[in-house]
């Protein structure tokens, strides 16, 4: 998809998503629902830009949210730091350790990744539960259970009206967007697709593995632990409950409903995925077997997503392009 | 320009590479042949900095032993692969772009691929993705995205393998073309002796990763020890280039079968 069909796109789906509050800004748990949306839909983004674009399987999404949001929650507490620079300094602790992460990645590849990746989101819990949480100030198990809320030029946003919280996340869901489509649509995302494509290729015509692999790996966690930071002033309350398995496995139903490599099909997947989730709450126990057969379904009927549907309904240059060639 | 003194490249107990030494002038055309598995391709890897290596390899004076691919391809080194490579996520414009980008030491220069998809024949494709395209437009595309990184020398691995005699004609050109109106050196591996004894003006022919001989290609073609490397010891065969066929080392059928069963074949590559 060409940037102005991109961007047409992100218009749509934020002037939909822009007027929601005029119809639900009364009902708090809508209202909730909608940040909430906004809030995975940038970090499910992140993910789809990582694995989707660049080709690289981290698993390590919601670790880097988590750290985000136990960074800004702590860094607020302990140094009396405003929630509005914190949550900036925990997008940079949760990128630092993106590229961490990262360096022994760039050895590795597909599965591989996935395993240590996914080895630091399991050994994130017990670090932040036992003693170096502890002497770092994660409240161990408990987790922290008073979170400044978020505070600009002396206006503290409350969770009793979530309509300010909402054009809030709001304005950081369309920077992060932006900044996502940028990447995508600059030459440093033609260099995340051509190593994905072919690696070696790539490096004969000039491009750095090592240096791409690192810049996405610190990009996506930076704006994931950015938006962990905003999560935890918004919710005032974490803990390492947020590493189980139910959100990694929703993020990721979120990018298959979305189409992933397929952006801002995460966005879309993000705002689906948690409304079904939600609808189906009355089930109970059921859910989870609902949602995983409609995830089925719709990964046999539509393999690209939501996003490749639309392809198919408008197809654009490229199919034209495509029929002319046949 | 480019120096190649006794490099080795061993993989365990197999030597692919062997005590090589040869010179590419600028403005040259030097071919390399030799049988499937002789370490033809794996050289390529050594210069393009894909394997380390022992021994040296110098260009314009400056050592790449040790050097990263993408610092290679910078100092204009382009090479391409026997096996079409492409960026199916790309389209054809852009997968020009990532070598004039990233490859290029004049930084990107947008004019400079409308030259270069014009060049390669692919400017009215320049929108279409890449895995959209025949396999001459992706080869046309390869070397079109290692022209983009403005090289001092081009390496083409196998560049006609699989192509049809019309194709073969049309590659032969843009080789030349390259060469002559580009100023720019080739290596080529090739297994069609019409294409390097008509492109090339130095032939190299190696065998289980060991110089045979190197020289004119027409004397190189007429050697015994390459005919005994392609056709085995008793070979009444001869290598001739034929106008009329893909296939141009033509063997006599005594010994096609015995080349067919690899018995004159160095290991995998």
């Amino acid at each position: 998809m060409d940037l102005k069909r991109n961007l047409l796109l992100l218009t749509i789906i934020y002037g939909i998503i822009g007027i929601l509050p005029l119809f639900f800004g009364s009902t708090q748990f809508i209202m909730h629902i909608l940040i909430i949306c906004l809030i995975w839909s940038v970090v499910a983004s992140c993910w789809d830009l990582i694995m989707g674009f660049a080709g690289i399987f981290s698993f390590g999404q919601v670790a880097f949210f988590v750290i985000g949001s136990y960074a800004s929650a702590i860094i607020s507490a302990k140094f009396s730091v405003p929630p509005i620079f914190s949550v900036f300094l925990a997008g940079i602790v949760a990128g630092a350790l993106g590229i961490l992460v990262g360096l022994p990645c760039l050895k590795l590849k597909g599965a591989y990744i996935a395993l240590v990746t996914f080895a630091v989101h399991m050994i994130l819990e017990p670090i932040l539960k036992g003693d170096i949480g502890r002497a770092i100030g994660t409240g161990g198990s408990r987790g922290i259970l008073t979170i400044e809320p978020m505070n600009i030029f002396g206006y503290t946003f409350s969770s009793s009206q979530l309509v300010p919280y909402f054009y809030l996340m709001f304005i950081l869901a369309i920077i992060c967007s932006l900044i996502i489509l940028m990447v995508i649509k600059s030459h440093w995302g033609n260099a995340f697709l051509a190593l994905k494509d072919a690696e070696v290729f790539a490096t004969c015509l000039g491009v750095s593995a090592f240096k791409y692999k690192l810049m996405v790996f610190a990009l996506t966690s930076f704006l994931t632990g950015l938006i962990g930071g905003f999560y935890a002033h918004y919710v005032g309350m974490i803990s390492t409950r947020m590493l189980g398995t139910d959100l990694f496995v929703t993020l990721m139903i979120m990018l298959v409903i979305g189409g992933i490599g397929k952006f801002p099909g995460a966005i879309i997947g993000s705002f689906i995925t948690i409304s079904i989730n939600e609808m189906l709450s009355p089930l109970g126990s059921y859910r989870p077997i609902i949602l995983g057969a409609m995830v089925i379904i719709l990964v046999l009927m539509m393999p690209d997503g939501i996003i490749g549907l639309i392809q198919k309904i408008f197809p654009g240059r490229n199919r034209e392009e495509a029929r002319t060639i046949s | 320009m480019l120096e190649i003194k006794n490099i080795t490249k061993k993989f365990g107990a197999l030597t692919a590479v062997n005590n090589l030494s040869f010179n590419v002038q600028k403005g040259d055309v030097f071919g390399i042949a030799g049988p499937n598995g002789a370490g033809k391709s794996t050289l390529y890897n050594l210069i393009t900095g894909l394997y380390p290596f022992e021994g040296s390899i110098r260009f314009n004076g400056q050592e790449l032993r040790g050097m990263l691919p993408h610092r290679i391809a910078k100092l204009g080194i382009a090479r391409t692969f026997q096996i079409p490579q492409t960026f199916p996520s790309l389209t054809v414009e852009a997968g020009i772009g990532i070598g004039n980008y990233f490859g290029s030491q004049d930084g990107f220069d947008s004019s400079y691929v409308d030259q270069i998809l014009k060049f390669v024949n692919l400017d009215k494709k320049r929108n279409h993705k890449t895995g959209q395209l025949n396999l001459l437009d992706k080869k046309m595309l390869m070397i079109g995205a290692a022209l983009a990184t403005k090289p001092k020398i081009l390496m083409l691995d196998e560049p006609m393998a699989g192509s049809n005699s019309k194709e073969i004609i049309s590659l032969m050109d843009l080789i030349k073309r390259i060469n002559q109106d580009m100023g720019i050196a080739i290596i080529i591996i090739e297994h069609f002796m019409k294409v390097l004894t008509e492109l090339t003006r130095k032939l190299l022919i190696i065998q289980t990763g060991t110089e045979i001989c190197c020289g004119d290609p027409v004397e190189v073609t007429s050697n015994p020890k390459v005919i005994e490397c392609y056709l085995g010891s008793s070979g009444d065969g001869q290598i001739t280039t034929s106008e009329n066929s893909n296939s141009e080392i033509h063997i006599g059928e005594k010994n096609a079968e015995k080349n067919l069963t690899g018995s004159n074949h160095a290991g995998g590559k």
